[in-house]
């Protein structure tokens, strides 16, 4: 079995999307420029964040993938999280 | 595929029955906030004496958003629920337990297995956790706890210092629903006790981030590959190779028909490692002693939680004017229990609302006595036995990965014969080890690690 990559791990877990309303932001995204370490994008279990390695692009935030997990507001306090509104976001069937 | 396996069957889901609340200020004696294995416990004891409770669950069913091999203690479990096993549906009873030191292509084993840990009140079962959980909600309800499911709720509602309801998210946030006490059983990193300004933020030390996957095999290949009975199961504990480097932990949960594997280590670790979580998963997949377990399986999800893993010292104020806090929220996980502690603390929590109900006194006085129902109990007094293992795991960050490399190595150079002498070998084994790590170190690191295990 090759090296994992996201697209793979989306196809194996359920989400109820909300298209409504974004759970996961940066408070400035201009921050994320001066960022030299850029924790969001390797410790994220799902993926959310990403970014195209060129300088001043902002890094996308893809909050419908997000498994609720809230480290990313652990490792950057220029993430602000939230759970999801009730009844949206990650249903997992196997426990 | 030769697994015999043939098709997923999708878990029955009893969904426990629920109700919208309709009036926007009805008032309950008590609010429990997260429907997982400690809040549904409180509100099924609470209920059971006829207190009137209201369990909000976020998730459109209970354990929706929490995944991870899981098992669950049958003693502990059986003293709160009498003979749950003839009413939930466990996976598999546990009679083989063991744990593997991995380096990157071997692996020291110990084990035991036992039938003894088949006879009644048993040891150990593994569980879905959405079957759990339902089960565990189910008995609330019948109890007669009003269940609202898809409800989140964001912030504890305060008249001075008091806690007297809960607000909700969107869309039901014009509901303020109110209640004498709140238990927060929200799980691991607990945001509703954070933003009521109850507790700061968890440290990323403390909290360690599993990925999991589960992977489908039939009921056959899981018995034949783990060597058990029909209906039993096994649980391995693997240390070393599977977090790169890092301490942490990954196991093996066997299922009726399917396995998880799970691999975890604090959230400073991953920062540092710069691993993607899920990448972790992969890597052990190909390993050669766990490639053989695996070997025609299809995955059917992968996952990722958190599990509080900062032990006694990182146990938060449980304790508020007119809130309880219980469970994972509360940091109660001790190595690789929590389910039997959340479920005690909700036991807990919900003797102590009952008694606060009957005197009509919810301030912090009176709702000490949980405080005090925790450390007689085994919850307390395991933590602080097991107090220093979160900081003995970050002052020594090699412990698992070197010494599970440098056991291989010896493992190796024991079993592989030469046509050297025995006193020639005898020498190049201590030269291995000692090249690896030298003596001094490695006897310190074991003297840490002893006081540790010891509770000193």
């Amino acid at each position: 079995m090759g090296q994992l990559n996201f697209d793979d791990i989306l196809k194996y877990i359920l989400f109820q999307v909300d298209d409504n309303w974004q759970h996961v932001t940066f408070r400035q995204t201009e921050r994320c420029t001066d960022c030299s370490d850029k924790p969001c994008l390797t410790s994220c279990p799902s993926g959310v964040f990403s970014w195209n390695s060129i300088a001043g692009d902002p890094i996308l935030i893809a909050y419908k993938q997000c498994v609720e997990c809230g480290i990313c507001r652990l490792i950057c306090n220029n993430i602000e999280f939230s759970y999801p509104h009730g009844g949206f976001g990650v249903t997992y069937q196997q426990g | 595929m030769s697994t015999g396996y043939q098709k997923i069957k999708p878990h029955k889901l009893v969904i426990p029955s629920t109700i919208t609340p309709k009036t926007t200020k009805k008032k309950y004696d008590a609010i429990v906030v997260g429907a997982g294995p400690a809040g549904s416990t409180a509100a099924y004891f609470m209920a059971k004496e006829g207190m009137n409770v209201l369990l909000l669950e976020r998730g459109p069913y209970p354990g929706a958003k929490n995944c991870g091999g899981a098992s669950i203690i049958a003693e502990a479990t059986h003293k709160l629920f009498p003979n749950f096993w003839d009413e939930m549906d466990c996976e598999r009873l546990v009679t083989s337990q063991s744990y593997w030191w991995l380096d990157e292509t071997s692996a020291i084993t110990a084990g035991f297995r036992s039938m003894r840990l088949a006879a009644a009140p048993f040891n150990r079962f593994t569980v879905k956790r959405p079957i759990f959980y339902a089960w565990l909600a189910q008995k609330a309800v019948t109890e007669g706890a009003t269940l609202c499911l898809n409800h989140h709720v964001s912030h504890i509602l305060w008249e001075g210092r008091q806690a007297y309801g809960v607000a909700l998210s969107p869309p039901q946030d014009d509901n303020e629903l109110l209640a004498d006490i709140i238990i927060a059983a929200d799980g691991a990193n607990s945001l509703l006790t954070e933003r009521s300004g109850l507790t700061p933020a968890v440290s990323p030390n403390h909290l360690s981030l599993y990925v999991k996957e589960t992977i489908a095999l039939s009921s056959d290949s899981i018995e034949e590959r783990f060597n058990l009975k029909p209906g039993h199961g096994a649980l391995i504990g693997l240390i070393g190779y599977p977090t790169a480097g890092f301490n942490g932990t990954a196991s093996i949960h066997t299922f009726k028909d399917s396995i998880s594997i799970n691999i975890g280590m604090t959230i400073t670790n991953y920062v540092q490692a710069g691993l993607p979580p899920f990448s972790l998963l992969a890597r052990l997949k190909r390993h050669p002693v766990i490639d053989t377990l695996i070997r025609g399986g299809i995955t059917t999800e992968y996952g990722s939680a958190t599990i509080p893993e900062g032990g006694y010292t990182a146990i938060p104020k449980l304790i508020h004017p007119g809130v309880l806090v219980v469970g994972d929220a509360a940091s109660l996980v001790n190595g690789t229990h929590g389910f039997n502690l959340a479920m005690w603390s909700g036991y807990f929590a919900a003797q102590t609302a009952i008694n606060a109900k009957i005197s009509g006194d919810f301030s912090i006085k009176s709702l000490h006595l949980y405080r005090q129902l925790l450390d007689k109990s085994f919850i307390l007094q395991n933590m602080k036995h097991n107090a220093k293992a979160a900081s003995f795991e970050r002052d020594v960050p090699y412990f698992f990965s070197l010494y599970s490399h440098i056991a291989n190595e010896a493992a190796f150079e024991i079993t592989k014969v030469y046509t050297m002498p025995i006193k020639t070998k005898r020498k190049l084994v201590w030269k291995k080890i000692i090249g690896l790590q030298p003596i001094t170190r490695i006897l310190r690191d074991m003297w840490k690690g002893i006081k540790v295990l010891w509770g000193n």
